[in-house]
């Protein structure tokens, strides 16, 4: 299905976040924004949120058990070993095995998750690249599955125009293709 | 904390965003200047002399090596902590940045991380290299195997070694090319030739700077460098509990992990203040790594200089107040006085004296005098490895097994070959990738502009 929508570019963060802040008064759906760098005020507003770091405790602490289990496997139960009659759970030692292997295995873990929840792989074809967003350019994308109305279009033309955009593109978005 | 009118704009210059795209993407769109060729002549020439001592070493054995009975531990291991202790500047930077939110770090961040993968896979050749049969080296990882199974010692601080390095390699790595993602886009959408495009596209996974993107992309990054800080102090650590948890004279004192981790940290930022010092000349990068930067890096050296120098004395303190005559032997008759005097006088001086002329002002601000001391400084560690492995080998507690030791070619060429694959990673870098983080950096370049208004009212 083909749908329209509007796509501002601006110079600065600055125009950005206030024309993101107006369209969001007056209820108007904002797709997605494209910056150079993260702009920490357009993610709060977009209210997109993130639970990568709860991933990230959550494995480090299925970390923590899976190692010292691990390392109790080893030497009790598999293969214990007699070192002059010493205990085979020697927990000191074993701090330090259990701390590399937490931080390995839940660093790898959180990295692949992030690739995952981002849809980023090596060779991935870039899904739509604004042209600029990677350099100096600032680009919101409008508009969402509804299609815009007629109102609505002519006030976010107006909001945007009013808050500094110096280009506005309308275009028509393939959105089956994904 | 850089947004006070005191201290200097951490971007000079007043740039807009496309100009710093511009600066930063230039040294790696252009061709190379031909000292670029030279100096990667003489890497690869490096290199070479290095796979012969390699080669050697696995030909003809370890008798290739200086070492003997009573020296198990010559040059491969006083390298190998050498090169590890430089690698860990890189992600010291990273903490700075991700974890403190030291700004100042950002300009910085990526050359000093290349320059710790390079040195850290410089270090693991070392034990590897130390193995005498290399090709049994998969021995150390724990996996079910046909001979028990019987488990590696993972009581060992050898073995927690391997692992501290392992994990703290890969990490870097991740840590390094994840911060690279969003430049490597800017590279591809800046790319003109359909190779260029492709490779950079290929690399930077489809990145799009969404906020979705973003969004991720930052939890991320503070998910791995919290995870990295930890390791920046224990990776050394571990290295000294290899040495601490024997029982020869100078090595088993309980001093040594947290004197280590300075000796890493120190080395690793007078390594950092020698290639920024090189790669700011060659680009003329100095509005992005300016002279404040240069500041920063030294008032560290000067931190860690002092923390050295503490080490080295309460080391000498404790020998003697010890009571123990064989610690006493190592320190006042084997290296304050004795067989290892002049090594020992030239850490001293190097590490805990030279350093303190930082102080000045006028040494901070002259690039020649900053290039020099960083280079004696990483002189001066390699000296205190020496003396700490040397020295206490070579003469312990049987007067009858003392020796001499002396490196011999092949021992020397594979040191050599280690310089020769940092350069030559160094080199590559600096050619294909963009030195400095350039997302960071236009964040800088705002809040530049917004200190500099903020000023003027």
């Amino acid at each position: 299905m083909k749908q329209k929508e509007i796509i501002a570019v601006f110079d600065n963060d600055e125009d950005l976040v206030s024309a993101i802040r107006k369209l969001l008064e007056n209820k108007i759906r904002i797709r997605d924004a494209y910056t150079p760098f993260p702009v920490h005020d357009v993610l709060r507003l977009l209210g997109r949120e993130t639970r990568l770091p709860y991933f990230a405790v959550i494995a480090g602490a299925v970390n923590i058990i899976a190692a010292l289990g691990f390392l109790y496997w080893v030497a009790v139960i598999d293969y214990p070993l007699n070192f002059g009659g010493k205990p085979a759970f020697t927990l000191p030692a074993f701090v330090v095995i259990t701390y590399l292997l937490t931080i390995l295995l839940t660093f790898l873990i959180t990295s692949l998750l992030f690739q995952v929840r981002t849809g980023l792989y090596p060779g991935k074809e870039p899904e739509e690249v604004m042209e600029g967003s990677t350099d100096d350019k600032f680009i919101l994308a409008l508009g969402s599955n509804i299609d815009m109305n007629e109102k609505d279009r002519s006030m976010a033309d107006s909001i945007l125009r009013e808050c500094g955009a110096t280009d506005i593109i309308e275009r028509e978005r393939d959105n089956e293709k994904k | 904390m850089y947004r006070t009118a005191v201290r200097p704009a951490l971007v000079a210059g007043e740039k807009d965003y496309r100009q710093v795209t511009r600066d930063i993407t230039g040294p790696a769109e252009r061709r190379p200047a031909r000292w670029w060729y030279i100096a990667m002549g003489f890497a690869t020439m490096a290199l070479v002399f290095g796979l012969w001592a390699i080669f050697m070493t696995i030909y003809k054995g370890l008798g290739t090596w200086g070492l003997n009975n009573s020296i198990g531990w010559g040059w491969d291991i006083i390298n190998f902590v050498w090169w590890i202790g430089i690698g860990h500047a890189g992600t010291a930077f990273s903490i700075f940045l991700i974890v403190f939110r030291a700004k100042w770090a950002s300009s910085i961040n990526r050359a000093a991380e290349a320059m710790t993968i390079f040195a850290v896979l410089n270090a693991a050749l070392f034990p590897a290299l130390h193995l005498g049969r290399i090709w049994l080296v998969f021995f150390i990882a724990p996996y079910p195997n046909t001979r028990g199974p019987l488990w590696v010692n993972f009581n060992s601080p050898l073995l927690w070694d391997f692992l501290a390095i392992t994990t703290y390699l890969l990490l870097s790595l991740t840590l390094w090319y994840f911060g690279m993602i969003p430049d490597l886009a800017t590279m591809r959408d800046r790319a003109t030739s359909k190779v260029r495009k492709a490779v950079y596209g290929f690399f930077s996974m489809g990145w799009v700077g969404s906020v979705r993107n973003w969004i991720r992309y930052e939890a991320l990054a503070k998910i791995l460098g919290g995870l990295a800080a930890p390791l920046v102090v224990s990776v050394h650590t571990i290295v000294a509990l290899d040495f601490a948890v024997s029982v020869i004279p100078g090595w088993h004192t309980t001093i040594l992990p947290p004197y280590f981790f300075v000796g890493a940290i120190f080395s690793g930022f007078a390594m950092v203040l020698t290639i920024m010092i090189l790669i700011r000349k060659a680009y003329s990068l100095t509005d992005f790594i300016t002279e404040a930067h240069l500041d920063s890096i030294c008032r560290v050296l000067i931190f860690g200089s002092m923390v050295i120098g503490l080490a080295y004395m309460t080391e000498i303190f404790i020998a003697w107040y010890s009571g123990s005559e064989y610690e006493f032997f190592t320190f006042f008759k084997s290296r304050v006085t004795g067989k290892y005097t002049s090594a020992f006088w030239i850490m001293v001086v190097c590490n805990a004296i030279i350093p303190q002329l930082l102080w000045s002002q006028k040494i901070r601000r002259s690039l020649k005098a900053m290039f020099i001391i960083s280079v004696i400084i990483n002189l001066g560690m390699w000296y205190e490895r020496f003396v700490i492995i040397i020295s206490s080998l070579a003469q312990d507690y049987l007067p009858s097994s003392w020796v001499s030791y002396s490196p011999t070619a092949v021992d020397i060429g594979i040191y050599i070959g280690t310089f020769g694959i940092f350069a030559t990673g160094m080199l590559l870098f600096i050619r294909y990738i963009p030195i400095i983080a350039i997302s960071e950096v236009k964040s800088l370049a705002r809040k530049g502009k917004c200190a500099t208004k903020t000023a003027a009212e």
